[in-house]
């Protein structure tokens, strides 16, 4: 589903990512780890679209389509769905518009009707329970005066009601406790399918006892250090990234 | 004042005076108006509190009022519960309104004892008004009545400018404990470039309560002046919210006076400029009696080549101790060509005062941006329910739900030619 060769990006003038490649076949979860500035975020950022990620060199293709000539808008439209390290909050913009017109973007791109709204109401409320969030919040503006904790379910309960093609999950579990970590892990382990891939961006391996990857890589300074099986991610939590960052240079 | 409108001013008054009504203005005072007003000269842009403001359109328009209207426009629905005076070009059009029995509630168009004309200078174009008013709009409310009042005022401008200047005019009386909800709108009946130059006097008394809702809703061609003093007595409540979306050239003046000790005001605006418009509005709020308390809150959105400007002045006198005073003045650049400007100003002359003033202009955030962007929302669409939820701190005062719902449809009619920002309403 995703495929990405020998990739190269500047941020600020500085090379992040220096000749990355990564495969994600559909269906399967595979898990980006790495010490801090390995350029995880910078992957992620750059997978979604965000401005300021100069792509030097590499491509990313996404279903045989080339990624990066997408706008953010139409990467999204298309089932690539950005689960935010730091989810902004836009008082002012109450979540269920924000769920609604992103649903119907989708919808119209594939040609379909606008969903009805009670109909849609519904599966929200649905979705909401399953994150363990108040009803209240729909009305509340996005992510306005959420937790950390808030956030980051609002981030999943969103994934859960666009149903992404690629989800791209980004420390969704820093500034978790253990009872938010599972109640997340939960929603994200009832969104794999064989249809669905998603990509777990993590610095540790904790989230990946609740949401088993498929697959580890461990992202050392811009490319990746090493793959292998879930035992990976446990052998770096005894070993330490040195372990990797010391075979890799 | 070039000498030329000068003379012209004289010449005109000098034409109309007869005609002129004196139950409304009587003569005397309308002479004095003009005196100062010739005297103290028009405003210019190299007045610091008037930079903004577009005045070229005095020199042109004709400053005698428009003779009464020949034909009756359409208005938009009425709000329920709510009593309707229409005004076409500043006269009274009975056929037009919907006047309502209400407990405490008396509407009439002879004004009750005016207040001595203001030498603020900001507000010297409410002596313009005083001038050539034809109308009044006379409110007053005793506590009689266990419910608030309920009326609207609705202003439509029909002629152009070359016809002549309507002059709006309300004067609110607010008996002690009395409350008042009152919606004044301001409409233009087709796309003509009117001239309009409105004045409200509002007096509230002890522990009244009055929530006073502004719609300058005037056509695009059209010069709005408009200038509003109110004096408030002790305890009592002003709740001012005005939003601007309408003229070409709009300018609105606000002068509160804090009179009695525990007054409490919460003004609210917000303004919209799009393509060539200037919106500039001047609000001074005078603290003179103890424990007084103001709110301002200002949002200001200036698109295309609009200028938007918010000069929000708060003075606080010796005799103020106690005085609590916020303001809260945001504008949102949304043009490469744009302009907007929002100045707080303090001048405080006593020691015990808690104020707070907290003043930003700038750019749609990039971060908000992109995560709408992420969820699929199209780049205009994201823009612009950025934009509106930028006004929200204001719209989300309006506590009327017909009106406010009137007022999201007009905003987003004026953010977004396409509908979808409607259906999100």
């Amino acid at each position: 589903m995703l495929k990405i060769e020998n990739l190269r990006v500047r941020v600020d003038g500085k090379e992040i990512l220096q000749g990355l490649t990564l495969t994600i076949p559909t269906g399967e979860v595979h898990a980006v780890m790495g010490p801090n500035g390995s350029g995880k975020s910078t992957l992620a950022n750059v997978l979604a679209g965000r401005p300021g990620y100069e792509v030097t060199a590499g491509s990313v293709s996404f279903d045989g389509r080339d990624l990066l000539a997408l706008a953010p808008e139409e990467r999204a439209r298309n089932g690539v769905f950005l689960g935010f390290q730091y989810p902004v909050e836009i008082p002012g913009v109450n979540n269920v518009y924000l769920l609604k017109a992103a649903v119907n973007a989708a919808r119209k791109h594939r040609g379909l009707e606008e969903v009805d709204a009670f109909e849609f109401l519904t599966l929200v409320k649905e979705k909401m329970r399953l994150m363990r969030m108040e009803d209240s919040m729909l009305s509340r503006g996005v992510n306005e005066g959420f937790s950390g904790g808030e956030k980051k379910r609002n981030e999943i309960l969103q994934m859960l009601v666009l149903e992404p093609r690629l989800a791209i999950l980004d420390e969704t579990d820093s500034g978790l406790d253990i009872d938010a970590l599972k109640v997340v892990a939960h929603g994200v382990n009832t969104l794999r399918s064989a249809e669905r891939s998603l990509v777990l961006v993590t610095h540790y391996q904790r989230l990946l006892d609740y949401i088993v990857p498929d697959h580890v890589h461990v992202l050392v300074k811009g490319r990746i250090a090493r793959s292998g099986d879930k035992s990976l991610a446990l052998e770096l939590e005894k070993r330490g990234y040195d372990w990797v960052s010391g075979e890799a240079a | 004042m070039s000498a030329a409108l000068s003379k012209r001013l004289l010449d005109e008054y000098a034409a109309a005076r007869e005609s002129l009504p004196a139950a409304v203005v009587d003569p005397a005072r309308r002479q004095e108006a003009i005196q100062a007003l010739a005297a103290g000269g028009f405003p210019t842009t190299r007045d610091e509190n008037w930079r903004y403001t577009n005045l070229r359109p005095l020199e042109r328009a004709r400053l005698a009022p428009v003779a009464a209207p020949s034909s009756a426009p359409n208005l938009p629905p009425g709000l329920a519960r709510f009593a309707r005076y229409a005004f076409v070009d500043g006269a009274f059009v009975p056929a037009l309104s919907a006047p309502e029995e209400q407990a405490g509630l008396t509407v009439r168009r002879q004004p009750g004892a005016l207040p001595p004309l203001s030498t603020l200078p900001e507000a010297r174009l409410a002596l313009l008004n005083e001038a050539f008013a034809t109308d009044t709009a006379a409110i007053h409310v005793s506590a009689a009545g266990g419910e608030p009042a309920r009326v609207e005022l609705i202003f439509v401008a029909l002629g152009g400018a070359e016809t002549g200047t309507s002059y709006p005019r309300v004067q609110i009386n607010l008996d002690p404990s009395s409350h008042l909800i009152l919606v004044e709108r301001h409409v233009s009946a087709d796309g003509g470039a009117s001239f309009v130059n409105s004045s409200v006097n509002v007096d509230l008394g002890r522990g009244a309560h009055l929530t006073h809702y502004r719609l300058q809703q005037a056509g695009a061609r059209a010069t709005w002046l408009d200038t509003l003093s109110a004096v408030l007595g002790a305890d009592a409540r002003y709740a001012l919210l005005a939003v601007n979306t309408g003229a070409l050239s709009a300018r609105s003046t606000t002068h509160v006076r804090m009179a009695g000790p525990g007054a409490e005001l919460a003004l609210s605006v917000a303004a919209l400029g799009d393509r060539q418009q200037v919106q500039d509005n001047f609000a001074l709020v005078e603290h003179v009696a103890p424990r007084a308390r103001t709110e301002q809150t200002f949002r200001g959105i200036a698109s295309g080549r609009a200028r938007v400007a918010f000069n929000g002045k708060i003075a606080v006198g010796e005799a103020a101790s106690g005085t609590d005073s916020r303001q809260s003045l945001r504008g949102l650049l949304a043009g490469p060509e744009a302009e907007i400007d929002v100045r707080p100003q303090l001048e405080i002359y006593t020691d015990d005062v808690r104020c707070s003033h907290g003043a930003t202009a700038g750019k749609l955030d990039d971060n908000m941006l992109f995560y709408l962007l992420s969820r699929g929302l199209s780049a205009e669409v994201a823009r612009r329910l950025l934009k509106w939820a930028f006004l929200e701190d204001v719209v989300s005062k309006i506590e009327i739900p017909d009106l406010r719902r009137h007022i999201e449809h007009e905003l987003a009619g004026q953010m977004a030619d396409a509908a979808s920002l409607k259906e999100l309403l």
